[in-house]
């Protein structure tokens, strides 16, 4: 137990590295509870009106662009799996190894931040906004509205739906820029030598995280996208 | 409990003191394509329709197998200890309190007395 | 099976030997305030917390003073009605969010917890230090809110008043209560992970102070309930500035789906408030009786049944807004349930006292006090758990005295006791006994006086946040002003004495109290790592002992002078009683 109990990376209230690496453990996945509940509030309001107006939520999911977000799913679940390999990396000390998947992670999260904006614009551009009163934008755009009135749809509710697709992939993407902060950070410590194997545990901590983050996307992806994938007329 | 610090827990052949298990690549890359076939899979069943009004159910399912070969694989949960598994069924459990009793709120609001 | 111990008296060690004076302790060991500031250490934290607390004890208190007095009159006797608006709403905003949830966890959990179960930190101590920075950060803005004018939509901030119509300072004061949210999850994650990973050897889960059982129950709740509130705000927020609105019956929103995910997370909150409360009293109780708990797994496990079923009961704050009937019977039942494990606490707690050998100190007065209002304000609940009373007694002053027996009655009393039980080993003095038995008679009879009165006024239909009333309720809000008057002098006078017994009490010793557990086997103030390095606490029993007389690491207690002989716990007849077991009670400890 000497290497475990006499290392420069061991905190001194800890009795030893095995404690210290479990209690970061457990703390972030504690953490990760929290952002589940968190997620779950904003989920579980999704369903109370999923169920009351199931047409208008997905009619309006069918505004959405599938291929955006099913190219941005590729790149979340694929940064997941360099995360993944950076932990692996950092346990056997491949530092150059460790160094790469960092990067393609934190360039495979940038993909998707970047990706999205394009869609904000697109969405921006085609009027498919909730109308909020601040952002000068009072209703649907006409040929949204003709169309939902034509299918015999409450506009209201089309707009509710676009007020949780702005609501939940803002609130995603600002999980994923935190993300991206965190592995920077990383990056940084790994550049200032602060990552030996058996520090591994910070990588893992911010894997945890950076895990979820990807977990929730592929909710959000058939809740947002996929519910009017079904309805032809759109895109 | 297995947390206990002063226990020093029974160390398993290929598995390191102070590092526990390292991955293997290969079942990795595995875990990778299952989740993105899984992804395929769901887009190809949602654009067909086939399943009516049942589809947000086989999404979610296809959805929360994605999320657990996540979880097992990539977060390390088969690793886990007991704590923290308890600490993610928690989660769900706890998900599951909101969702049943806002259900049964909102799938009933509507139905009065007789 | 003590039974069998009284026959054959185990050989118990003496009393380990009193440290000696002027050893570095936590609070000598540097007096900048930059090392206040920037401190890691969990009991500065505690401690730091405890003066910004008691800051929004008394805001919140001045706010309630305002209520009170513009009550005098049945047309109000000071301010005008938007004023009574937002000083009733700054009261709840302030003592809710800023007192507390707060209160116990992070004064006295981050305190006592690493002390309780012998570890040297919390698990991450400078997460503990941004809690409290976020802490304040949330705090200023909720200032901010107040000070520029004050929010009028009530603490339940409920939609679409406070989205659409208010023109007060929702923003910021949501705002800050969403920011203060995350100091709470950062303090409860800390403690359960301490609780998990951090324990001495030997400190099983059947071995925890019940304390630290009721803490870890609460911060569960912290960490599963506040993120909750924290989307809801965020929500809130959002449709008030953006317009972005899924509360918005505009567009088919739902405002009822507000209040669902609001009490979903306040419901649980009055649980994060009165658990901390249960957990002091535990340990005041059996302390000051001499006895084990009775029933020690039913006291620790039914603080886990209240941390569940809690959060299945939050509609019952939603009986008449709405919700579907069948739903309504659902949680009404549920509701019904919560009573069981506080039952069981209770019955417990009575089941400790008796025939214990019982002394009347500060703490204890207050705990005791704490488990009659307690009573009081749990019973009142099942009043309100049953549909049809509660649409009777649904927002009136019923609903007001029956949370201000439990929060104030409860949580307040269990504050205090938890207060004047650590304090001589927070600060290393010893205060006043007889003024603080004094305040806490005090702070007793001024709360029946003030909330006896509501419970008759709110039965006899006076809404709750009206700021008139008609001629027949003057009397009863006369008494209740006069005895909110009584409460705020008894909530003053512990503000002094304990101030004063920093500079001239007595100094303390190290187990002042002759009380088992792993706090009090160090000095008092305890040193820089809680304990000392080289000999790091190893526990052999349970937490109460105090039948057999020793202490969670088999050591026998000390005959605690504390105050002298004639307030010495351990001696009900005035005479100094030797270390271990009293004969009175051995023979009925089961």
């Amino acid at each position: 137990m000497s290497a475990s109990t006499h290392s420069p990376v061991l905190k001194h209230h800890f009795g030893d590295l095995n404690q210290q690496h479990a209690s970061e453990r457990l703390g972030m996945w504690m953490f990760l509870a929290t952002e589940v509940l968190f997620f779950g509030g904003l989920f579980g309001a999704y369903a109370c009106y999923r169920l009351w107006y199931a047409a208008e939520f997905e009619f309006a999911s069918s505004f959405m662009n599938v291929k955006f977000a099913s190219i941005n799913t590729v790149f979340l679940v694929t940064s997941s799996l360099t995360m993944t390999l950076a932990i692996r990396c950092a346990k056997i000390g491949d530092k150059a190894g460790l160094y790469r998947n960092l990067l393609l992670t934190f360039a495979l999260g940038s993909a998707f931040m970047v990706l999205k904006g394009f869609e904000y614009a697109e969405d921006f551009h085609e009027g498919i906004l909730p109308g909020a009163s601040s952002f000068g934008v009072t209703d649907l755009k006409h040929n949204i509205k003709t169309d939902a009135e034509h299918a015999g749809l409450d506009t209201g509710k089309v707009r509710l739906f676009l007020c949780f697709y702005y609501i939940m992939t803002g609130i995603h993407g600002v999980h994923i820029i935190i993300g991206l902060g965190c592995i920077l950070w990383l990056v940084q410590q790994t550049y200032a030598n602060q990552i030996p194997p058996e520090n591994y545990s910070t990588v893992e901590v911010v894997s945890l995280y950076w895990h979820l983050v990807d977990a929730i996307w592929l909710f959000l992806m058939p809740m947002l996208y996929l519910a009017g994938a079904h309805i032809p007329h759109a895109h | 409990m297995s947390s206990d610090p002063n226990q020093t827990p029974a160390t398993p052949p290929g598995h390191n003191d102070v590092l526990g298990h390292v991955d293997s690549p290969p079942t990795l890359i595995m875990v990778w394509v299952a989740v993105l076939a899984l992804f395929g899979l769901t887009v190809a069943l949602s654009s067909s329709g086939m399943f009516g009004k049942y589809t947000l159910f086989v999404q979610l399912a296809i959805g929360t197998v994605q999320a657990g070969l996540v979880a097992y694989h990539f977060m390390h949960l088969r690793h886990g200890d007991r704590v923290v598994v308890l600490t993610a069924l928690a989660s769900i459990f706890w998900m599951g309190i909101l969702f049943v009793l806002f259900m049964s709120d909102y799938m009933s609001r509507s139905r009065v007395m007789g | 099976m003590t039974t069998a111990v009284t026959s054959v008296m185990p050989k118990i060690a003496p009393p380990p030997p009193e440290p000696a004076p002027a050893e570095p302790n936590y609070l000598n060991i540097n007096y900048s305030l930059w090392s206040w500031l920037t401190t890691v250490d969990h009991k500065r934290i505690g401690i730091l917390y405890l003066v910004s607390i008691t800051v929004f004890f008394l805001a919140g208190g001045i706010a309630a003073g305002i209520v009170r007095l513009n009550l005098l009159a049945p047309d109000g006797a000071i301010v005008s009605e938007d004023a009574y608006n937002r000083a009733f709403t700054a009261h709840g905003v302030l003592m809710l969010f800023f007192f507390l949830i707060p209160a116990v966890p992070a004064v006295l959990g981050n305190f006592l917890i690493p002390m309780m179960i012998g570890a040297k930190d919390l698990a991450f101590p400078k997460l503990n230090l941004a809690s409290w920075y976020v802490f304040l950060v949330g705090a200023m803005f909720g200032v901010w809110a107040i000070l520029a004018g004050g929010i009028d939509t009530g603490w339940t901030l409920y939609p679409p008043y406070s989205s659409r119509s208010s023109t007060s300072n929702v923003v910021p004061g949501v705002f800050g209560v969403f920011i203060s949210g995350f100091s709470s999850i950062m303090t409860g994650l800390n403690i359960m992970v301490t609780v998990h990973k951090m324990r001495a050897p030997g400190m099983t889960w059947g071995r925890l102070p019940l304390f630290v059982w009721s803490l870890y129950a609460t911060s569960l709740i912290q960490l599963l309930g506040t993120p909750v509130i924290a989307i809801t705000t965020v929500l809130l927020m959002v449709e008030r500035v953006a317009g972005i609105g899924i509360f918005d019956p505009l567009i088919g929103g739902d405002p009822v789906l507000f209040q669902h995910l609001f009490w979903f997370y306040s419901h649980p909150a009055v649980y994060i408030m009165i658990l901390p409360g249960m957990g002091v009293v535990s340990e005041v109780l059996t302390c000051f009786s001499r006895k084990n708990i009775f029933g020690y797994h039913a006291v620790a496990w039914s603080s886990m049944g209240i941390a569940v079923v809690g959060f299945m009961l939050w509609a019952h704050h939603m009986f008449v807004a709405g919700i579907s009937f069948y739903s309504a019977l659902l949680f009404s039942f549920l509701s019904m349930l919560v009573a069981v494990p506080s039952a069981i606490k209770v019955f417990n707690w009575t089941g400790t006292l008796y025939k214990g050998s019982i002394t009347f100190q500060a703490p204890m007065l207050f705990a005791l006090g704490f488990v009659v209002l307690f009573v009081i304000g749990g019973l009142t609940g099942l009043f309100l758990a049953t549909l049809g009373t509660d649409i009777h007694l649904h927002d009136t002053y019923f609903v007001v005295a029956h949370f201000h027996f439990v929060m104030v009655g409860g949580m307040v009393l269990g504050y205090m006791a938890g207060l004047h039980f650590w304090w001589p080993k927070m600060t290393g003095r010893m205060y006043s006994d007889w003024w603080s038995r004094v305040a806490a008679a005090i702070i007793i009879v001024g709360f029946f006086l003030t909330f006896v009165p509501q419970f008759v006024m709110g039965y006899h239909g006076m809404p709750r946040r009206y700021p008139n009333y008609p001629q027949e309720f003057h009397v009863y809000n006369v008494m209740s002003t006069a005895g909110a008057s009584i409460l705020g002098l008894g909530y003053l006078l512990p503000v002094f004495y304990l101030t004063l017994s920093l500079f001239f009490g007595k100094k303390a010793t190290g187990n002042p109290w002759s009380a088992t557990g792993l706090e009090w086997q160090s000095p008092s103030p305890p040193p820089l790592f809680n304990f000392d390095e080289a000999h790091m606490p190893v526990v052999v029993c349970g937490p109460y002992e105090y039948a057999l007389g020793i202490d969670q690491m088999g050591r026998g207690l000390p005959e605690g002078p504390g105050l002298g002989s004639a307030n010495d716990p351990s001696d009900k007849h005035g005479e100094s009683a030797a270390p271990g077991p009293m004969n009175k009670e051995t023979h009925v400890v089961g």
